[in-house]
């Protein structure tokens, strides 16, 4: 196809599902993609309002060199002078490079911003934007969420159907994929987290947060402290040096909120904390900032859900 | 004599350890110098001036290597009543020279710097390592440490204890009789960035010169003093407390820090800072008296684990004991080894030398000062009535005649509650503490 | 056949300064991960990283940790991710496993490891959150997005890259720490040329859109930027454990998240 030099989104597709940023990815290049990976035609409907015009590529396999193959053909043949975008989820961090060094071309890991001419990308944990010119085709993988999707009338886009292509992996198999499930769903995907620092006592205060949460269905996560006293996993941590989470619902207890702690916090629409400091940072950000022992606080809270639990309520 | 993993193992990389370090590798000796931190001086606080007039003899021309923020020009001392202050100010411009007097100065620069020298003449370094306990040999002597990494234990002929306040060490060999809390005061300190040209013009300083200001009251009611100390870009605000009053008073130590900042005489100098940082850290305060014994068999002790730290409410003078004292042991321990002999007794190398010089004359003259100056009577009665005077003698009351000094001082005695045997005691200790 | 490990040297934001530095949860997840898989298979763990000297302290830690060889490849991590994993390819071209942190705390793209495994040839598996390392072959549970995980099973030669929680590094033993003291690292050279960006502050685009729930990186961005604003009015209450127990409850109903 003869498109002015311009962008094309690549987007893995894992059993009919789009990955996180996907439409985004698709948005960044006028509507203008390429699917690559299993049951394209169950990802189809999401893309409508969003994609104008997709390739389908189909694969036997998500391993990424099977994508990174079939997104190659895809582009040589028919967008040789286009500019790929990759969402920088999983699936799309893993085939990018990948995409990158079939087509001998430059890659842009993590950007904020592509145009055909010129990449933003995020460094220094997001501190600051490297900007690049360029002048010839390139890929890039786009941060999920940094764009956010236009939604059109859901209009059906154009579909090209190119061959199916297939791959066998020899050392890396995928065995299976699990489905997301709040027990195992770890923090950095939770809407409701309970956290718990310093201001807790003792290693079996966590197995008590840990119930808690449950009730609550939320995840437990804790901070560094915590973790550096091995009373929780570091994979439980939250922050700039654990894992970043985006709740909509976060509850602390003694937990004085020091900026490496907060900034992996997202922005939950409701913070609640206990701590025998009210102006500790934490505090201050919290909607309702409750000034207590977050040990008797917590047992107390335990009590109530089991009985609320007992009596088939919460 | 058996192999050992080193001649000397020192504990802390603070200034005492680092100082007895340097001396040692000097000397030719195999020292390894423990220190619990990721580098030294990491979690090291302090008010912020170090007067390191003693490692002349250490570093020659310390002041072209070391980070410091500021030269003291400047020291005032402050007496803080309800409203009003007495500040006694004394600038000198040639501290500013070399060989300088007294720095401002960041412990994770200074210590790590300090540390670097004894690295640099051939001491090995090992951080992020916590020594928890002492080795002793079937004769009970101390003959290493044990630490808290795997296969962690190391032997050596001398332990040098540098490990702090309420050192874990010299507790563990039993060299402190008793620890009372009275004996401890809370040093607390808010570090308040400011623009520099802000902080010059606020303290009357330039290019790198800075501000020491001790403080006596103003610290609502709980026994201790105040201090203000210029970085380049940052104030140190603090107060050091008498920790039963501070129980007995129940307040929290911010709340003392934040009635000190507001307070008309500081709100001026600190106005539009943002806190940085607040840290908390306790001091060794009642000096001789509490000092542990600090030679054992195979073991010295130095610096604030010695209780070597000058801390009487308008005083905070640590660093510059715990550089000599760990200087002092590290020469000992040496001369020691030279004999082959590292039984206390000659070990007592040490306290003759902390006794000969001003590391325990300071203490021994000052001994009564730290009581006198955080009495209830000098901390609740004597700032009113010093500012009372001077308020008195300065007040313009025409047409009705100035009254004479000696009425002014009874009439204010008396409103504050003191009575003259009282003033006359005090002012006895003091004029001895000092003279 | 040997295992390596890469690890890179950083340097936190606005800390440039050696004391700061160091090797990220993630490379000594892969570093521990590493040494107890070579306790399993038997074979010996060689640590590389490209970067500054400041970076042989990490080197030696690995040593003493129990790696048996550590190179640092004396090239400007700033180049090109390509260019340093074309570097790093010939030093760890025989090894059986490659195992790479998921990203770094600087560059943080997560390319290398992809990079490097293309160029040496060989299969990869990147952002492993969970090792089985006991069954005969690798197993390992990968993080999708959504929540879904993919599990796989691993047999060399591969690349992989995990998380900093898949594993805690050990803490080197003091006699080893002391060995490696003073010892000499291998160093290579390497030519490839830094790439000097100019950085400018972040400042978030305006959006389409706000993004679809859940998958809100900017907001994680844009938190690190400005760490997180307070919110309008913060209710303040001193309360017993019980009644704040229940003031907890109420506010939850209040805001829809209990029944
Ligand atoms: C480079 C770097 C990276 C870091 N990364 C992270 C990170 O990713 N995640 C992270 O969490 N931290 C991180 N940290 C550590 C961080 O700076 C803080 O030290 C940590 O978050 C503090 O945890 P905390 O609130 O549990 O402990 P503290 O800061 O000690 O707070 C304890 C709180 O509990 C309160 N409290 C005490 N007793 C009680 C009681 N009985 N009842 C109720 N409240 C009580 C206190 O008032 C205080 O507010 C990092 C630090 C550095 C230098
Ligand atoms: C608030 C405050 C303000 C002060 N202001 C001043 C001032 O302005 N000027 C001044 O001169 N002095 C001041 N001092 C006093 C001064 O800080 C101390 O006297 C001085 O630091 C003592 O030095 P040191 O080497 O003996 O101990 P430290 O400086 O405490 O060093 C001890 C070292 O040992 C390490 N360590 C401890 N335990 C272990 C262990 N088990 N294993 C391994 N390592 C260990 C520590 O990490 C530390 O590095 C102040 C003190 C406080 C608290
Ligand atoms: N300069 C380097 N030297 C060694 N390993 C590196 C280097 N850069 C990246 N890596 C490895 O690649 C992983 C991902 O880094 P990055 O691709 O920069 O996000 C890191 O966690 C390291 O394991």
């Amino acid at each position: 196809m003869d498109a002015p030099l311009g962008l094309v989104a690549v987007v893995p597709v894992r059993d009919g599902v789009l990955p996180a940023g996907g439409l985004e990815a698709l948005g960044e290049c006028h509507g203008v993609g390429v699917l690559v990976g299993t049951d394209l035609e169950g990802a189809l409907p999401d893309s409508h309002g969003v994609a104008t015009r997709l390739f389908l590529a189909p694969t036997d396999s998500c391993a990424p060199r099977v994508l990174a193959d079939a997104a190659a053909a895809v582009l040589r043949s028919h967008a040789p002078r286009l500019s790929a975008v990759v969402p920088a989820s999983p699936d799309g961090r893993d085939l990018a490079p990948l995409l990158a060094r079939r087509l001998d071309r430059a890659l842009f890991a993590g950007a904020t911003e592509v145009s055909a001419q010129r990449v933003r990308i995020a460094r220094q944990g997001g501190l600051a934007i490297a900007q690049f010119d360029v002048h010839s085709p390139f890929v890039a993988t786009l941060q999920p969420g940094v764009r956010g999707v236009e939604s059109r009338a859901s209009v059906a886009p154009d579909i090209i159907h190119v061959a199916q292509s297939s791959g066998v992996t020899a050392a890396v198999t995928s065995e299976r994929v699990l489905p997301p499930d709040v027990s195992t769903m770890d923090l950095a995907e939770a809407p409701r987290i309970i956290g718990g620092g310093a201001g807790l006592d003792g290693a079996e205060r966590f197995a008590r947060l840990g119930e808690v949460s449950r009730a609550l269905d939320a995840s437990m996560g804790v901070t560094r402290v915590i973790t550096d006293r091995g009373w929780v996993s570091h994979e439980r941590q939250i922050g700039t040096t654990g894992v970043v989470v985006d709740p909509r619902l976060y509850i602390s207890f003694g937990i004085s909120g020091a900026v490496q702690h907060t900034s992996g916090l997202g922005q939950p629409d409701h913070i609640i904390s206990v701590n025998t400091d009210a102006h500790c940072p934490m505090m201050q950000m919290s909607d309702l900032a409750i000034v207590a022992d977050a040990n008797d606080v917590l047992e107390a809270l335990a009590s109530r859900l089991s009985s609320e639990a007992q009596r088939g309520v919460a | 004599m058996n192999v050992t993993d080193a001649d000397v193992i020192v504990v802390g990389a603070g200034p005492a350890g680092s100082c007895a370090a340097i001396e040692l590798a000097r000397a030719g000796r195999r020292v390894i110098l423990v220190e619990r931190g990721p580098f030294p001086g990491s979690k090291n606080m302090y008010g912020g001036v170090v007067y390191p007039r003693v490692l002349d003899q250490l570093i020659p021309s310390w002041w072209e290597t070391a980070p410091v923020q500021r030269w003291v020009t400047r020291r005032s001392t402050m007496v803080l009543a309800e409203t009003g202050a007495l500040t006694i100010d004394y600038r000198n411009p040639s501290w500013g020279a070399p060989p300088y007097n007294g720095a401002t100065a960041y412990r994770p620069d200074f210590d790590n710097w300090l540390a670097q020298h004894a690295v640099d003449a051939g001491a090995t370094l090992v951080t992020s390592t916590t020594v928890t306990g002492l080795l002793r040999d079937e004769r009970g002597r101390v003959s290493g440490v044990r630490t808290d990494r795997p296969d962690g234990d190391l032997t050596a002929s001398v332990v040098i204890a540098c490990d702090g306040v309420n050192s874990f060490l010299a507790k563990e060999a039993g060299l402190y009789p008793h620890t009372d809390p009275a004996n401890f005061t809370l040093g607390v300190k808010e570090t308040l960035a400011l623009p520099k040209s802000v902080i010059d013009e606020r303290f009357n300083v330039r290019d790198d010169q800075g501000v020491d200001i001790e403080i006596l009251g103003g610290t609502s009611g709980v026994n201790g003093g105040g201090f203000v100390y210029t970085n380049l870009d940052t104030v140190s605000l603090g107060a050091v407390l008498k920790l039963p009053k501070l129980a007995a008073q129940k307040k929290r130590p911010e709340e003392i820090i934040a009635g000190l900042k507001s307070h008309p005489a500081i709100a001026p100098l600190i106005e539009g800072a943002e806190v940085k940082e607040y840290s908390a850290h306790v001091i060794p305060e009642a000096g001789l008296s509490m000092m542990p014994t600090m030679v054992a068999d195979g073991l010295l002790v130095a610096g604030d684990a010695a209780a070597l730290c000058l801390a009487a409410g308008i005083w905070l003078e640590g660093v510059n004991f715990a550089l000599a004292s760990g200087m002092y042991a590290g020469q000992a321990a040496h001369e020691a080894l030279a004999r082959g002999d590292v039984s206390a007794r000659t070990l007592g190398i040490y306290t003759e030398r902390l006794n000969s010089t001003f590391v325990l004359r300071d203490h021994k003259k000052l001994r009564k000062i730290p009581g006198l100056v955080l009495s209830d009577r000098v901390q609740q009665k004597y700032p009113a009535f010093v500012t009372g005077v001077v308020e008195r003698v300065f007040r313009v009351e025409n047409p009705s005649p100035k009254p004479g000094l000696r009425r002014i001082v009874k009439e204010e005695r008396k409103k504050a509650g003191i009575g003259r045997r009282d003033l006359m005691k005090d002012g006895w200790t003091g004029l001895r503490g000092f003279g | 056949m040997t295992i390596a490990v890469c690890s890179k040297w950083v340097t936190p934001v606005g800390r440039a300064d050696d004391r700061f530095a160091g090797v990220s949860p993630a490379d000594q997840a892969a570093l521990e991960s590493a040494l107890v898989w070579g306790e399993r298979t038997g074979e010996d763990v060689m640590v590389v990283t490209a970067g500054p000297i400041g970076a042989e302290r990490a080197l030696r830690d690995a040593l003493a940790c129990g790696a048996s060889r550590a190179i640092r490849l004396d090239v400007d991590p700033s180049a090109p991710t390509i260019d340093v994993a074309r570097a790093v390819a010939p030093l760890v071209a025989s090894a059986s496993l490659v195992w790479c942190g998921d990203y770094s705390l600087d560059r943080g793209s997560g390319s290398f490891p992809a990079f490097l495994a293309d160029v040496l040839g060989v299969e990869q598996a990147l952002g492993l959150i969970g090792l089985d390392l006991t069954a005969a072959s690798l197993g390992a549970v990968r993080r999708l997005d959504g929540g879904r995980r993919e599990i796989l099973s691993i047999v060399p030669r591969a690349v992989v890259s995990v998380e900093g929680s898949v594993a805690r590094l050990r803490r080197a033993p003091l006699r080893a720490l002391l060995a490696t003291e003073k010892l000499p690292i291998e160093v290579h050279h390497g030519s490839v040329d830094g790439e000097d960006v100019a950085l400018v502050p972040y400042r978030p685009r305006a959006r389409v859109l706000p993004a679809p729930a859940g998958s809100s990186a900017l907001d994680r961005v844009r938190v690190l930027t400005d760490a997180g604003g307070a919110p309008a009015r913060t209710e303040t209450v001193t309360l017993a454990p019980d009644a704040a127990a229940d003031r907890i409850l109420t506010a939850l109903r209040e805001w829809g998240y209990l029944a």
